[in-house]
């Protein structure tokens, strides 16, 4: 490919979220007829690259050219216009509407009368779904369909729009082998008709299957670019993740306790399944008191599932296998159970699951530890300000009064609230879900302080999370989670970020040969 | 512990307090109800000088008729701070009127029993509409507009169709006096039982909200549900009992009204239910829960009342009065728009 005839060159793209650079002098160029894929850890700033490409981010430094011709974009929608489409991870389709309705959303097809053409749309909707590889009755409301073909429709949505470009961010997360396989057969015929695709992915084998060229961003700079077809899988991995763990991690080794929690082949089978979601399938694992133990696996391998199901969270449904909490088997069905076992669980969305937003401080931090100030179900106000006083002493919480509205606090403080709450009701398991997602790396580091030091009290905690350095910095051991399945356990005092990737990835050898490496 | 300190750990809701302007919206409706009242005492007609609206009698006749909604209001005051809607108050005060006459009139039962079966009529019913919509999973508002139709129609039914008419006496057929104490006055004549009733009932309430662990769990679950039950609140079971205590209020407020109109009938408290939520909205609470207070609640059904007496007193026509009241919702609802957010 001549650079001279890229469809779309970036250069010196940088972008800045308050304290965060996630893009820092990015060069990126994309040949029509490429298919262009973009690696790297979450927060390496993939997403962010692309939200600039697709109009999302209109405010960052550099330039764009579109064929050679510089372009700004105002929104989205101008992006489109310039040929620009992209195909979000998150799906963003009207569940009520059917599969037709839903691709030609905002430029229906009119008849003479101006009235809705429901038959032409249903005609070309059903030639776009054959020629993306779907068979699928375009009048099914999308809401019925599975995620993988809700994927489907998306894509299928965006080749109708003759985008000349085309982002897809992890297009086959949900998708079958058969399905992928079609997809990829989508993208070939796509790429020799001219249009250029960037295509974001963890998958190793699909990238080295479908990709003409790798890019691998790390903290916001590209660290490699190479021929996905050369490269093998291990020096991929050690590109994404090549930096040295940060000292930030300073959790001491304390001496573990006793076994604490023991999770004997737990499944799942909800009565009806939700779309999305990878119930256990049969995990086994340990967590001793005192000990910090990792949960690691890529998106939908399970994490947040297990965590939930070990709350009394999880979807009604029969449950196999044995939950161990010191020896005695529990059901924990709600979490009010879970709690009073000493089971306490900081969820990975605090906003939507985590905390009442508009309520004071205080009176978040004490809503699951209430009966225990006062009597006969009355608050004595002293001892529960005693406590939420204590807590956020404890926490170092950066706040002005008790009373004021949790939402005004930054993101790591909202956090610590959540972690106060649960550390209240004294529990002796700790679920974390993505503790540090979207903390400041100030407040990060008085997390891990605090994990450090709850182990320390013989507290044992389950950590799920999508940070390899976190895991391998904070936890003991790490357990690697796919489909719903455990599959590996490593000490992190002998593996590193590699052999959690590649297990989490499903590439057995590469495990083997990095850990060999070592 | 400061005074300040006290009110804002008692409603979980509007602590952020600092400064006039949100000491000013903290207390809309209170200073509304000032406004309103300054308004009335202007517009007042007079007689040989006398403000005739500040008379001792009118002033207790405008809190005897905003008591029933007022009872009522607490009860929907509850249900709307856990983000839910209950449209069946109306109908179970018109069932709880009918109740207790046809109990104390045609069946002869005395006034203790009566006035604890109609009351635990009204708790069941609104506890049976809670376990609809907390463990069913039906919308509060479907749950209750279901539940105004049966209510209406378990009252029709107990009823015959028609007013049941009570009579005071020792006679078959007659209730007993100590029911029609109910509507008579004490303290020398001045205060109206109904208001009693009331004024206890918007304590109790008040004080319930303030320093209860229940509460606490109350607000939590209409802030936000999901973050309610992660954090171990038993959300269902909050639920039901928020129901179940604002079906109790409406068949308490039934009582009232058949003791002070001495009939029973099923069309009693027909619309009832908007003129709670009227004041609910008055009052400052927000739809959408978990933000709110029975103070405002109060404060809210009395500037209602208030409005009500001055342009009855000035003869103002019905329908204007409709209008005024409408127009008085919709910038109470504005003004809440306009509060400062942090």
């Amino acid at each position: 490919m001549a650079d001279g005839a890229a469809l779309v060159r970036m250069v010196r793209i940088g972008k800045r979220y308050g304290g965060v650079q996630a893009c820092r002098e990015v060069d990126f160029t994309l040949g029509a007829g490429e298919v262009h894929a973009l690696l790297g850890e979450n927060g390496a700033g993939k997403s962010t690259l692309m939200k600039i490409l697709s109009g999302d981010v209109t405010d960052y430094d550099g330039t764009i050219e579109i064929n050679g011709q510089q372009v700004s974009f105002g929104g989205p929608t101008d992006a489109q216009s310039a040929g620009i489409a992209m195909i979000h991870q998150e799906l963003d389709l009207v569940p009520g509407l059917s599969v037709a309705d839903n691709i030609f959303l905002g430029r229906e097809l009119r008849t003479a009368l101006k009235t809705v053409d429901r038959r032409r749309m249903e005609r070309e909707a059903r030639t776009l779904l054959e020629r993306s590889g779907v068979k699928l009755d375009p009048r099914r409301p999308v809401g019925e369909l599975r995620v993988g073909e809700q994927q489907l429709v998306t894509i299928a949505k965006a080749i109708s729009l003759d985008a000349r470009v085309l982002i897809m961010d992890e297009p086959t997360s949900a998708l079958t082998t058969a399905e992928v396989e079609r997809l990829f057969e989508v993208i070939r015929e796509l790429r020799r008709s001219g249009v250029g695709i960037v295509y974001i992915s963890h998958r190793m084998e699909e990238i080295a299957q479908v990709a003409d060229r790798a890019t691998v961003l790390r903290n916001g700079q590209i660290v490699s670019s190479f021929d996905p077809r050369k490269l093998s899988t291990a020096e991929v991995v050690e590109a994404m993740v090549g930096r040295p763990v940060q000292t930030m991690f300073t959790t001491p080794d304390t001496d573990t306790g006793d076994e604490l929690l023991r999770v004997d082949n737990l499944a799942l089978r909800a009565r009806r399944p939700r779309p999305g979601r990878r119930d256990p399938n049969g995990i086994s694992l340990t967590v001793r008191s005192g000990e910090i133990v990792g949960l690691a696996g890529l998106l939908g391998a399970g994490r947040t599932e297990l965590l939930e199901t070990l709350y009394g969270v999880a979807p009604a449904g029969t449950r196999s296998g044995r939950i161990l909490l010191q020896g005695q088997e529990i059901h924990p069905r709600r979490p009010r159970q879970a709690l009073a076992h000493g089971i306490g669980f900081v969820p990975e969305d605090r906003r939507a699951s985590g905390l009442v937003l508009f309520h004071s401080i205080l009176a978040n931090t004490v809503v699951s530890s209430l009966p225990s100030y006062g009597r006969l179900g009355v608050i004595a106000r002293r001892m529960e300000r005693a406590a939420s006083v204590r807590m956020a002493d404890r926490l170092r919480l950066k706040f002005g009064r008790l009373q004021d509205e949790v939402g005004t606090l930054s993101g790591g403080n909202q956090q610590k609230v959540v972690f106060g709450r649960m550390l209240l009701t004294e529990p002796k398991l700790l679920l974390l879900d993505e503790p540090t997602r979207g903390v400041d790396v100030g407040a990060k580091s008085e997390i891990y302080r605090l994990l450090g030091e709850l182990a320390g009290q013989g507290i044992g905690v389950l950590l799920a999370s999508s940070e390899l350095p976190e895991l391998v910095g904070v936890c003991d051991r790490v357990v690697v989670l796919r489909d719903g399945r455990d599959v590996a356990s490593f000490s992190t005092a002998d593996s590193g970020e590699g052999d959690l990737l590649a297990a989490a990835m499903g590439q057995g050898e590469v495990f083997e040969e990095v850990g060999g490496a070592q | 512990m400061t005074v300040q300190d006290e009110t804002a750990a008692a409603t979980p809701v509007e602590q952020s307090s600092g400064g006039v302007v949100a000491t000013l919206f903290r207390f809309q409706s209170v200073f509304g109800l000032l406004a309103v009242f300054i308004a009335a005492i202007i517009f007042s007609p007079r007689k040989d000088g006398e403000i005739l609206f500040i008379s001792a009698d009118n002033l207790a006749n405008v809190v005897r008729a905003v008591s029933e909604i007022g009872i009522i209001a607490v009860g929907m005051t509850f249900v709307i701070l856990i983000g839910g809607i209950d449209l069946s108050v109306g109908a179970v005060l018109g069932l709880a009127a009918v109740g207790s006459a046809v109990l104390m009139v045609e069946n002869d039962w005395g006034f203790l029993p009566s006035v604890v079966l109609v009351l635990a009529i009204g708790l069941v019913f609104g506890a049976l509409q809670g376990v609809a919509t907390a463990m069913i999973g039906i919308q509060s508002f479907i749950v209750t507009l279901a539940g105004l139709q049966i209510a209406r129609g378990l009252a029709r039914i107990w009823s015959g169709g028609q007013g049941v008419a009570i009579a005071y006496g020792d006679g078959p057929h007659e209730a007993p006096d100590s029911f029609a104490i109910l509507g008579e006055r004490t303290f020398g004549g001045l205060v109206p039982i109904p208001v009693l009733i009331f004024a206890v009932v918007a304590i109790a309430a008040v004080v319930f909200l303030r320093v209860s662990a229940f509460s606490r769990h109350l607000y939590a679950v209409g802030g936000n549900e999901k973050a309610a039950r992660l954090s171990g609140v038993p959300v269902v079971r909050v639920k039901i009992a928020v129901f179940a205590i604002c079906g109790l209020l409406a068949s308490l407020a039934g009582i009232v009204h058949a003791v002070q109109l001495n009939q029973g009938s099923p069309n009693d408290g027909i619309g009832y239910e908007l003129d709670a939520i009227a004041a609910v909205v008055i009052g400052g609470t927000s739809l959408a829960g978990g933000r709110g207070s029975v103070a405002g609640t109060v404060a809210g059904a009395l500037l209602l009342g208030v409005l009500n007496n001055i342009l009855a007193l000035n003869n103002i026509d019905s329908n204007i009065q409709l209008l005024i009241k409408g127009l008085v919702i919709v910038a109470a609802a504005a003004l809440q728009r306009l509060r400062p957010t942090s």
